[in-house]
């Protein structure tokens, strides 16, 4: 089907017009995965839709790619408690720009999920964290749970069928780290976004200490998709093992900058040289960043034959990630690049571990001295070092996010970073 | 039984268990920062890394499962683990520092990252001598630094609030503080402002840490970072001694150490003590150290023509003191014992007089209403109102005692300010013939006719009942004229007690108070009334007690030292106003 990938029919943003308007989205079979449920919900149990969405194999799109279904079964059973579903909107990863095409064009479809992923969890209250500089999207989802509460998809007694659910909508303060799916539920309860320690995983111990399940946007537009059509035919999109429509953001020097809704699996030349209009001035291509920043970067030569899905990526020595692609042209100064993405780094650890806290700062400031043409050789090796240093020893995963571009691009564009560093100068005994 | 496996020595173990604190618990050491018992575990330092594994088990057989060396096989974590937030779990396998190069090279590498934006100036950090960075950089840090470029540089010098200064600088984000303020004292009013390596804690805007117990945030700060606005640069702990106390400002008798150098107290820090205070002490109890050192009466003091009070002699004092006593009727004088002073002070100063006939000492509590809260502050404000009441002592109103006074021809207090807590006032005490045996100058000294100077709770051993019912004592931290830490075995020495000699400029004979301890001084002025008195220790009088007064059996200085106090068979909850 990846093959196929040029006669794909956008699922999660197709081309209709005003589909973001409730009456469109009905028009066009929207919210009829909702009603397929509810209208029987012996065939349609709580345990049946979470295995159909497991079986489907919709592999998380925020960046970690775990099965969803399998996610939302580690929820333990309700005790009469509160249960929670966050959806996280916080994408602000540089390269990911992905959920704001559904907030834009296709709300519905991404509420109808979570209302879904709600029904097979028995969560009665979802909340969605949303990126704060996304207010004009913000404006736009918040006027489709609006819209979606008028007609009866959302709220008390959901379709006549007994089923209560509500959405609220909260945006973020502008920190990369409430994107990391601990800290959102410290920032939903009010809290300096920091951390938690796993275990107890949200699943156990989530939002005001009760069980959490946190799904991205994009995974969650993908439910209606599974329940309309079945899983069988979700598996088969795309690549296997990692299946489904992916919105991949193109970013960079490429001539048409922007998101694409196509099959998972697609050729990543011909992501670049068809779909995004080749490289901007017929130049070469550099390298790639294939998943947002933290994912580690892959020189052109390595990509031939390298696929978007989770295996093809690993072979390659990279990751998925969320798919935003950033592709850099041959004028690419890669010191800069690495700079920059390492301040963006240091900016944003929350501080809370030290490896991150105190890494971060000193890999970008070890970078800028050799920016400034200052740095030493022996710099790189420290720079590799404390990538180690860092690696794995704090609680979430922002250290490693920063550390991997660091170690891949300098060892990936070694020769491009001895360059810009001064000429060690020995004295002669 | 679950068993662990320790740097492979096994271990039994039952219940939840953290490792860092299992760890502890058994002698062994792992460094950490962040971790205190008290309080939450947030795992944000990641010192306290080991690596943690599991001994693999047969699911059908519960046998563990053998490699081909016939070795249990174990599956690693794939990460190490932060060892206080791990929870022990039957044949968990954990190496630390002493048997894993990786956990050894992982706390190496995080104190290098603590350090890279630290100060590297112990020689002048008010926290040098105490700061469980440099210890654990001596121990467990990589030599040198390759930290070449420039450090953050945080706020200095940040009034938090009245009693606490921030060099935010230092700070290394444990947020022990701000754990402390939402945990423990529950003020909420430190947070961690800012990101990455700037952030620090602070208050909200045009709030103030006045938190009455904010002074526990320096005393858990493993750096210096937090430090006492009072204390801060006054001295060195190499230089101090410190001793092992209770708080006696109040009736919690929080178990403190006293502070010392060159015989002045500089400062009072909370000691550990699971059934009274915890970790934590009062900021207002730490001030009491003033009294320990200003204002003392040193020397008797004998009123002699109209108000002027002049110093005297000890012997003029004693026999001062003498003739009073014999010329007046046993039954005309009044002794006014204190909630505020010792058991055994207490017990000497109403055996003393009973011996000449006088009926036992009354007391006045010391106590405000609504002035405590659930924690540590109580209304009492005394620290041994129980102690008075099992010994015996008549508890009295201000009305009563005023009318007692009024009929006394000889009033003799004990340590007590009874003006000043408007129990009594100065034209109550205008007729009779008032003592005082006293600590510091106040208004009750200048009402009296006669001051005997008396040691304070800094200068002897002696021993006080909460409000819990919970009997507890102090050492002498101080030394008096009469009394030298070489030659009394209660006192602890320090390195200018070892090291220094007269001629030192930091050694100062003025400092010592010229007191006595109230059996000291009763023993004096026995010999001259040809009583048989005599005790040659406080040890010596609680012995006494202990057989005397059943409530008090089995106490012992020495089972007060091994239990860290003793649960007397009384429990009052609330000491209520008589």
């Amino acid at each position: 089907m990846a093959n196929d990938w040029r006669s794909f029919e956008p699922l999660l943003i197709p081309d209709i017009p005003n589909l973001q308007k409730i009456d469109v989205y009905e028009e066009n079979g929207g919210y009829g995965a909702l009603r397929k449920i509810l209208n029987d919900t012996e065939k349609w149990s709580r345990e049946n839709v979470t295995n159909e969405v497991k079986q489907a194999n919709i592999r998380g799109r925020g960046g970690a790619g775990f099965n969803a279904g399998l996610k939302w079964s580690f929820m333990p059973k309700p005790d009469g408690g509160p249960r929670y579903l966050a959806c996280n909107g916080d994408e602000s990863e540089p390269g990911t720009f992905k959920d704001r095409k559904i907030f834009e064009y296709n709300p519905h479809l991404f509420i109808e999920g979570a209302l879904i992923a709600a029904y097979a969890m028995t969560v009665d209250t979802i909340y969605v964290y949303i990126r704060g500089e996304y207010i004009d999207w913000v404006h736009m989802l918040q006027k489709a749970v609006d819209d979606a509460y008028e007609k009866g998809y959302l709220g008390k007694d959901i379709l006549g069928k007994g089923v209560d659910i509500d959405m609220h909508l909260t945006y973020g303060a502008g920190a990369y780290i409430c994107g990391e799916e601990t800290s959102m539920l410290e920032s939903l309860e009010g809290k300096r976004g920091y951390p938690r320690v796993k275990p107890p995983f949200p699943a156990q111990k989530g939002l005001w200490g009760r069980p959490t399940t946190i799904n991205n946007i994009e995974t969650l537009a993908n439910v209606p998709l599974v329940i309309n059509n079945g899983a069988e035919w979700y598996g088969n999109i795309g690549a296997e093992g990692h299946p489904g429509p992916v919105l991949y953001g193109i970013s960079g020097h490429v001539e048409n900058p922007g998101v694409y809704e196509l099959p998972s699996g697609v050729p990543v030349m011909d992501l670049i040289n068809e779909v995004a209009g080749g490289i901007r001035g017929g130049k070469n291509l550099k390298a790639l960043i294939p998943g947002g920043s933290s994912t580690p970067v892959l020189r052109a030569d390595q990509l031939e034959g390298v696929t978007m899905n989770a295996d093809s990526l690993r072979d390659a020595g990279s990751m998925m990630g969320t798919a935003g692609m950033v592709v850099m042209d041959e004028d690419t100064d890669m010191v800069d690049v690495l700079w920059r993405i390492a301040h963006f780094y240091h900016h944003e650890s929350c501080g809370q571990c030290t490896p991150c806290r105190d890494g971060t700062g000193w890999l970008e400031k070890i970078l800028l001295k050799i920016k400034n043409g200052e740095g030493e050789v022996k710099d790189l090796d420290l720079l590799l070092d404390l990538t180690t240093q860092m690696e794995g020893r704090t609680i979430c995963a922002l250290a490693d996010a920063a550390a991997w571009p660091v170690r891949h691009t300098i060892n990936r564009f070694r020769d491009e970073f001895e360059a810009r560093c001064k000429k060690s100068v020995h004295a002669v005994a | 039984m679950p068993e662990v496996f320790i740097d492979g020595k096994r271990y039994e173990f039952e219940g939840d268990h953290m490792a860092l604190q299992y760890m502890l618990d058994q002698g062994l050491e792992v460094p950490f920062f962040c971790y205190h018992p008290s309080m939450s575990i947030p795992a944000n330092c990641r010192q306290c890394m080991v690596k943690a594994g599991q001994y693999m088990k047969n699911d059908e057989t519960g046998e563990y499962e053998l490699d081909e060396e016939g070795e249990r096989k174990i599956r690693w974590f794939p990460k190490l683990q932060t060892s206080c937030a791990l929870k022990l779990s039957d044949g968990m396998v954990i190496q630390t520092q002493e048997t894993s190069d990786e956990a050894e090279r992982a706390q190496k590498d995080t104190l290098e990252f603590i350090l890279a934006n630290h100060p590297l100036d112990c020689p002048i950090c008010d926290q040098a001598g105490e700061c469980p960075l440099q210890i654990q950089t001596y121990k467990y840090g990589p030599e040198g630094s390759r930290f070449e470029v420039k450090k953050v540089h945080k706020p200095k010098r940040v009034e938090l609030g009245p009693r606490v200064t921030l060099d935010a600088e230092r700070c290394i984000n444990c947020t022990r503080c701000v754990r402390f303020t939402e945990e423990i004292s529950e003020s909420h009013q430190l947070t961690i402002v800012s990101r990455g390596d700037k952030n620090y804690p602070i208050t909200a805007p045009s709030e103030t840490f006045d938190d009455p117990y904010s002074l526990n945030t320096v005393d858990i700060c493993p750096v210096g970072a937090l430090t006492s606005t009072d204390f801060r640069f006054k001295a060195r702990v190499w230089e101090m001694n410190q001793t092992p106390s209770i708080d006696i400002s109040n009736g919690k008798g929080c178990n403190v150490d006293l502070w010392t150098r060159d015989n002045e107290v500089l400062r009072i820090t909370p000691r550990q003590n699971d059934h009274v205070n915890d970790y934590w002490m009062p900021d207002e109890s730490r001030n009491a150290y003033k009294l320990f050192n200003e204002n003392r009466v040193s020397r008797p003091f004998i009123k002699l023509d109209g108000d002027n009070q002049s110093n005297s002699s000890w012997n003029n004092a004693i026999e001062t003191f003498a003739e009073v006593l014999e010329a007046n009727d046993s039954s005309d004088i009044l002794l006014i014992g204190s909630p505020h002073a010792s058991v055994e002070e207490n017990y000497t100063f109403n055996k003393f007089f009973n011996l000449l006939g006088a009926p036992n000492a009354r007391f006045a509590t010391h106590i405000i209403d609504g002035y405590g809260d659930d924690f540590l502050i109580t209304d009492d404000q005394a620290p041994n109102t129980s102690g008075c009441r099992l010994l015996n002592l008549d508890e009295s109103s201000s009305s009563e005692l005023k009318t007692a006074v009024s009929q006394a021809k000889v009033v003799i207090t004990l340590g007590d300010d009874l003006i000043d807590r408007d129990v009594l006032s100065v034209s109550d005490l205008e007729d009779p013939y008032v003592v005082s045996l006293a600590t510091n100058h106040n208004e009750m000294t200048k009402a009296s006719d006669l001051v005997i100077p008396i040691t304070c709770v800094a200068e002897h051993a002696a021993s006080y009942v909460n409000i819990d019912g919970r009997i507890q004592r102090s050492f002498p931290a101080k030394e008096t004229k009469y009394s030298n830490r070489r030659l009394n075995l209660e006192m602890s020495e320090g390195r200018l007690d070892r090291f220094g000699t007269n001629f030192d400029n930091w050694v100062n004979e003025d400092n010592k108070v010229d007191c006595l301890p109230v059996w000291e001084f009763l023993n004096k002025l026995a010999e001259r009334l040809g009583l048989e008195f005599e005790y040659r220790h406080s040890r010596e009088i609680m012995t006494e007690i202990s057989e005397k007064l059943d409530t008090f059996a089995d106490v012992s200085f020495e089972r007060m030292d091994e239990e860290k106090g003793i649960q007397l068979p009384i429990k009052q909850s609330k000491v209520e106003q008589k």
